[in-house]
């Protein structure tokens, strides 16, 4: 057996990348479009000119400065909270083995299967008594740091079962007090997995979509997301302004993932001691 | 004169839950020697080991160092250093770092810890690795780092875990003598944990035999092989294992009886209860072949390997009688051998108890 991909494997796996990524290229296309081109058929693949114009013009007419920075501070918050919460969680979640670790493991992974369309109501009234609501991004904060709380959890839990107890045993012995073995020796190695799903889930956090939308009334205050949608009237005929309104919120986040792709799957991926 | 001891665990019981881990275990540790903890996988070498580090806590019983009682002291506050089976070097730092990693902690001024490290690096032969990261070391070199981190501290008492398992042979009989030299350049204390009872013998100045948890008897390494207290040490001691072999005391008393093809009596250095049963341990390089006239295990050589230096004799087969000889026996498998052995080197056990009949030399 060869460990080179067939032509028919590699062909296969440029259809799929090539379906998958069409959306993403279409929204690109789209967004450079003149308001009949998007209309015109049978479709352009490629604009017929090109008009960088509407991207100020968006930006201008749809207070986009307003709605990403929204969306940056909700999705920072979040991740700070998921990461300083989630990794003493996690820690301990790693370090001990009991019938109630299990419990807990058990229950965080049920939350992940709780879609946030059917939390946010109970979330929502929640939040109203206890007048959280005052402060909807971090109302929004918490409720998301709640959901994705899991999934860094499990990432980073596995972090930490790759850092063997020795070495903080090797610390303590030393000179460290438990506090300071994990934040000097266990921290430090951990620190790639950490950051990597804390990368993560600030991306989600920025794409974050249901909790915004129900729980954040004032339009000062929602972030692109809500934005989008609020754009995407019932008649809506401006397509080409919606895919660049769309191209301004995504771009940025492509292109950091990209440049930080290889460390992200090789933080994911090798363990702490390699 | 007497010294006050370095270490001292008194009556030390522990319990992992349900499951009693250490048995009353009562060791004084003078200051300056060697001690080796040493016993079959899972007797509680480890255990004890780290409730001396202060890694586990002990459910009963006292330990005390240098007079002090030590049990709710964290490890920090115990000034001991131990080197791990697995070495334990923090990978995001250098070798440089790895050593100096406690005189740091202690906020010791660069200038003094520099000069710990080039000291310490100096006796380890490690000057050139100051820089690298543990993963571009050998295991070797690992090792030595290990002993470096736990040598510039100059603690009170050193604990070594196996350190030397992960070494091939070559390797591990040269550590075997670098450890005993630095234990004895530092003047610390050691205790050191192995599973190979040659590492035990050859190092230490007090071996002390483990057996489920409890002490099976301690003392000099000599001492116990010359004079093991139960049947389980005197197998455990030596290479190759003593022979076993059932028996029954003659009615003079004078002799004892073997359970062996031929029924041979061999003649016992002292008097025993007539009757009695017993087991009979013979070591291999004890045993030799008889002149003819005196009393002998009549059998036959099942296989002979030589290693040229020694030669290994396999004698019968139930129960197998393994013979140690210094000499090139002339000898192929299948020929009729003779067995004998001095008086005073017939080890007596009792079959029920396992512990020692008063017999053998000493
Ligand atoms: N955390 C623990 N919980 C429960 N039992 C334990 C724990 N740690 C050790 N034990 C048990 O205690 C006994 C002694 O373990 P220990 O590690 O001291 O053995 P050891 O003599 O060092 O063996 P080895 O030579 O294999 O390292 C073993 O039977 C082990 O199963
Ligand atoms: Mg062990």
């Amino acid at each position: 057996m060869t460990r080179r991909p067939t032509p028919l494997l590699l062909a296969a796996a440029v259809l799929l990348s090539a379906i998958y990524l069409f959306p993403l290229y279409w929204m690109y296309v789209t967004s450079l479009k003149s308001g009949s081109e998007v209309f015109a058929y049978p479709p352009t693949f490629l604009p017929e000119s090109l008009d960088f114009h509407i991207f100020a013009e968006v930006w201008q007419t749809r207070d986009m400065a307003s709605f990403l920075w929204n969306s940056l501070v909700i999705a920072s918050g979040s991740m700070a909270m998921v990461a300083v919460l989630g990794t003493g969680c996690s820690y301990v979640l790693a370090r001990y083995r009991n019938i109630w670790v299990d419990i807990a493991l058990f229950l965080v992974l049920m939350l992940q299967v709780l879609p946030a369309s059917l939390m946010i109501t109970p979330i929502f009234v929640g939040f109203s008594a206890l007048g959280l609501l005052e402060y909807p991004r971090f109302a929004v904060m918490i409720a998301f740091t709640a959901k994705a709380m899991p999934f860094f959890v499990i990432l980073v839990r596995a972090t930490f079962m790759s850092i063997p107890g020795e070495l903080e045993e090797a610390a303590l012995v030393d000179g460290n007090s438990r506090i300071g073995a994990f934040g000097l020796i266990v921290l430090p190695l951990a620190r790639n997995g950490i950051l990597v799903s804390a990368i993560l889930i600030f991306m989600q956090a920025f794409g974050e979509f249901v909790y915004s939308k129900s729980m954040i009334q004032d339009v000062t205050l929602q972030p692109a997301s809500v934005g989008l949608n609020g754009f995407m009237g019932p008649n809506t005929v401006e397509w080409n302004k919606i895919m660049a309104y769309a191209t301004i919120y995504v771009t940025p986040i492509l292109a950091a993932f990209v440049l930080l792709q290889q460390r992200i799957v090789s933080g994911l991926t090798s363990g702490a001691l390699k | 004169m007497t010294q006050q001891p370095q270490i001292e665990l008194v009556s030390v019981n522990k319990h992992y839950g349900g499951f009693h881990a250490l048995k009353d275990i009562s060791v004084t540790i003078a200051k300056g020697s060697f001690v080796a903890l040493v016993g079959p996988s899972g007797c509680g070498k480890s255990t004890l080991l780290r409730s001396l580090a202060g890694l586990e806590s002990i459910t009963t019983g006292e330990i005390r160092i240098t007079g002090e009682t030590v049990n709710e002291t964290p490890p920090r506050h115990r000034d001991v250093a131990m080197v791990f089976q697995s070495y334990a070097l923090y990978p995001h730092m250098t070798v440089r770092e790895n050593m100096s990693y406690s005189l740091r902690l202690k906020r010791v001024p660069k200038t003094k810890i520099d000069a710990a490290v080039a000291e310490a690096a100096k006796i380890l032969g490690l000057e050139d690795y100051l820089d690298r990261k543990p993963n571009a070391l050998s295991g070797g070199q690992r090792q030595r780092v290990a002993m470096g981190r736990a040598i510039i501290r100059n603690p009170k008492v050193f604990l070594f875990d196996e350190p030397l398992s992960n070494l091939d042979a070559s390797l591990r009989v040269h550590m075997r003598k670098e450890i005993r030299a630095l234990h004895e350049r530092v003047g610390a204390t050691s205790v050191y944990v192995t599973h190979d009872q040659i590492e035990a013998m050859t190092m230490a100045d007090h071996v002390v035999v483990l057996k489920g948890g409890s002490v099976e008897q301690q003392g000099t390494p000599l001492s116990l092989y010359d004079m093991p207290a139960t049947k389980f040490v005197a197998g455990f001691i030596g290479s190759p294992a003593m022979n076993f072999v059932s028996g029954e005391i003659t009615g003079d008393g004078g002799s004892v009886l073997l359970d062996l093809p031929g029924r041979p009596i061999l003649p016992l250095a002292r008097q025993a209860t007539p009757g009695r049963k017993v087991e009979a341990g013979l070591r291999p390089e004890h045993l030799s072949l008889a002149p003819p006239g005196v009393p002998a295990i009549e059998t036959r050589a099942s296989s002979v390997e030589s290693t040229g230096s020694v030669t290994y004799l396999y004698c019968g087969g139930d129960p197998e009688i393994i013979v140690l000889s210094q000499e090139r026996e002339p000898l192929s498998s299948g020929e009729p051998v003779r067995l004998t052995i001095a008086p005073e080197n017939i080890h007596l056990f009792d079959p029920q108890t396992g512990l020692s009949i008063g017999q053998a030399a000493g």
